[in-house]
């Protein structure tokens, strides 16, 4: 598998939510977006399986996301991954790995405007050691109380992509 | 009159932007912080002009009513005049 293929791709509608603190479903001119708060952290929950011709060399996920009203000020999102392979972690809890940040991301000065952030994910225990064919649970959250996240009002997600890095 | 805590400015502050975000007065052409500075001079002028703005109440209304009953009217009056029609 070549760096940069693309493993899957989520969208809004594919977003499971916590037991609480989650994004909440909405629409935006009919696109379906998750909206995520700019004080309260938020997060979602989106599962796949690894594709078999995964290669290993971790992956990144790219976050497309717009802001509902504001035209100034950067998001920071987080991303976290649990393996769930056969025998291995108990689902009844969760066991999501380290969370990995993006970079702070100013929003386009167009509140309608998509922004791409990216978050890496290095092979091994950034991945909670997932390998190719394996399920898994991605994690992402909005990190209003990291001093990089200035943005006011709710990001909204409207598109994930996994790929190989 | 005291000012609010910061618990409560905080609270206002995340309400704020959510009803920003849900109403359609535009888009918000300010960072977090920039609004939470916002919010705290709003409420120091509050504080700085509460008796100021009592004694410009006639009577018997500045007798009559009781805080809360003239903060809502303040509310009432300064919602009218900037924010209808925006």
């Amino acid at each position: 598998m070549a760096s940069g293929n693309t493993l899957g791709t989520f969208g809004a509608r594919d977003g499971v939510p916590p037991g609480s603190n989650y994004a909440t479903q909405d629409t935006r001119n009919n696109i379906p977006v998750l909206d995520f708060d700019a004080t309260t952290e938020e997060t979602i929950l989106f599962g796949d399986a690894l594709p078999d011709h995964y290669g290993g060399g971790g992956i990144t996920v790219d976050v497309w996301w717009m802001a509902t009203s504001a035209t100034t000020g950067a998001v920071v999102w987080g991303g976290s991954i649990e393996r769930e392979n056969a025998g291995g972690t108990d689902l009844d809890s969760d066991s999501f790995a380290t969370e990995q940040l993006a970079s702070a991301v100013n929003t386009d000065a167009t509140s309608g405007k998509g922004n791409k952030s990216t978050i890496t994910f290095t092979a091994g225990a950034n991945m909670d050691s997932l390998v190719a064919g394996e399920p898994y649970r991605l994690k992402i959250a909005r990190k209003p109380a990291d001093a990089g996240d200035t943005m006011s009002g709710d990001a909204e997600i409207y598109r994930v992509k996994v790929r190989e890095t | 009159m005291a000012a609010l805590t910061d618990a409560d400015r905080a609270e206002l502050h995340a309400d704020f932007m959510r009803r920003m975000d849900m109403q359609t007065f535009g888009s918000c052409p300010l960072t977090k912080s920039e609004l939470r500075a916002a919010v705290d001079a709003m409420d120091a002028w509050i504080v700085a002009n509460a008796a100021s703005l009592n004694t410009a109440i006639p009577q018997p209304a500045r007798g009559a009513l009781n805080g809360a009953q003239k903060a809502m009217l303040f509310s009432a009056v300064v919602e009218r005049r900037y924010v209808k029609g925006a």
